[in-house]
């Protein structure tokens, strides 16, 4: 997925739609969205970001998890198998990006690109109702894909890609 | 000037404002575990040294301790669970990946055995002790003679409960305090540590009290080094471990971790030692309660303090 920082107004449309389609406990939420200011006034940079977990290609999560219930899908998704996670918090742990909580009912819960859309052929609940369309979701091994286009003229970034986990959200910026 | 705020206002429950996941389940295992590992590590070393019968607190009376020790931290660690009903999940694959899988199943090998070696003590510590059936009594003679085979396993299976304790935190490269690769051999010692001390508690020969009381004092000197190696090396690093070891130097956990932990847990006992060693008369209880409340004081704030410690993008 890439999100084009420079078009994002920090709606909150994202949070609230990913909330309504994955009947997301109240209180909790898979992705939200930051805001980091740069500078002293009156020079100062905003940045606004859609924030969610990066699916990272070497996830910590996956390596931590003892049951093999965090696992990377087919396609690079990471998702986890409910009935197989037994709570032990070892990914929460793991997790540089704080993208994953303590579902109520126990078992680990986190954003998963609404794989149930994705298998569908439809976009992520976010990607869908972004009002600026500042995401770009699909396969980036297929150089004709939307956002392997926009990649290969945009300069972009990831966050914190000093924890090794090569994050696959990228931010255009 | 750098501000970062959630727009949308993320408050994941034990999430936000600072991850708070484990409580005190986890650092009361680490504990109890690196306890266990510790006494059956020394029980089985002086076994394959064929001193068994110079050392019978190290042997006998305090491996008693283990197999109790083991059942509260397999408890703790079964309280720490969110998801319980699923726990037999962690004993259906081997992921070798994974250091919480390694710990599930040295636990599942070490409980049982520690329940064997002490249990083939309890004849020889209850006179009137009387075993129900036959066939219980001749797998006691049976393990009674293999005893120097079953010291090799359990050697090899303390030193990996032992370094887990610690390793389980250090897998976890998103917290910078945690994700350093001395965290293994610092637990292994600590947990040596208290081992010694309670062998040297319960000890009521005066040789033996004096050996483990001098090697305690020597895996105190260990641990000191390696936590001043750790500091070191976290100044050394990067932004976030400079940040990390700030928590410790300077900041919140600096009066907790210096004064209760290492001058009231590790030197102050290691004086006692000393003292002992020298000829003074100290009550052995004295530095082998230190020690202990030492260990587990650690392990309480490391889990703590290691939690608070995070990447900032």
């Amino acid at each position: 997925m890439a999100i084009d920082v420079k078009k994002c107004v920090g709606c909150s449309d994202c949070v609230v739609a990913c909330q309504v389609e994955n009947n997301v406990h109240h209180g909790y939420c898979r992705d939200w969205v930051t805001e980091t200011i740069n500078g002293t006034y009156p020079q100062l940079e905003t940045e606004i970001r859609s924030e969610r977990c990066n699916h990272c290609d070497n996830a910590p999560c996956v390596r931590c998890c003892p049951t093999g219930a965090s696992h990377i899908a087919d396609g690079g998704i990471v998702l986890v198998t409910a009935r197989k996670c037994i709570g032990c918090g070892a990914c929460i742990q793991s997790c540089p990006y704080d993208a994953r909580y303590s579902h109520p009912d126990g078992h680990v819960d986190k954003c998963t690109f609404c794989a149930h859309r994705v298998e569908a052929g439809q976009q992520p609940a976010c990607v869908a109702v972004c009002p600026t369309s500042c995401m770009y979701f699909g396969d980036i091994d297929n150089p004709y894909s939307d956002i392997s286009q926009i990649m290969k003229v945009r300069k972009w970034k990831v966050l914190a890609p000093e924890a090794g986990t090569r994050p696959q959200i990228f931010y255009l910026l | 000037m750098k501000e970062e705020l959630f727009l949308s206002g993320r408050m994941n429950p034990n999430i936000d404002p600072y991850l708070n996941i484990w409580h005190w389940q986890i650092p009361l295992y680490l504990f109890l575990g690196g306890l266990a590992a510790g006494i059956l590590f020394f029980a089985a070393l002086y076994t394959i040294r064929g001193k068994a019968h110079l050392m019978p607190a190290t042997v006998k009376w305090a491996t008693f301790l283990v197999p109790a020790a083991l059942v509260l931290g397999l408890i703790s660690l079964f309280l720490d669970l969110k998801h319980k009903p699923f726990f037999w999940q962690l004993y259906t694959t081997i992921r070798f990946e994974s250091p919480m899988s390694w710990g599930a199943w040295v636990l599942m090998l070490v409980t049982p055995l520690s329940f064997i070696w002490s249990a083939s003590y309890l004849r020889e510590t209850v006179p009137s002790w009387k075993w129900r059936y036959r066939w219980l009594e001749s797998f006691e003679s049976w393990v009674i003679k293999n005893r120097p085979g079953l010291s090799w396993a359990m050697i090899v299976l303390a030193v990996i409960l032992g370094i887990y304790t610690g390793i389980l935190l250090s897998a976890f490269n998103a917290r910078p305090l945690w994700n350093a690769s001395i965290l293994g051999p610092l637990f292994l010692v600590s947990g040596l540590s208290t081992g010694a001390a309670v062998i040297m508690w319960l000890s009521k020969d005066p040789a033996e009290r004096k050996l483990m009381s001098k090697i305690d004092l020597m895996l105190i000197g260990i641990e000191l080094f390696l936590i001043v190696h750790l500091f070191m090396g976290f100044l050394a690093s990067t932004a976030v471990q400079i940040d990390a070891a700030g928590l410790f130097l300077g900041g919140q956990f600096t009066l907790g971790f210096w004064v209760f932990v290492v001058l009231l847990g590790i030197i102050v006992p290691g004086i006692l030692e000393i003292m002992e060693i020298r000829g003074y008369h100290i009550p052995v209880a004295v530095p082998a309660i230190l020690i202990l409340y030492g260990g587990l004081l650690f392990r309480f704030i490391m889990v703590e303090a290691g939690q608070i410690t995070r990447y900032l993008y």
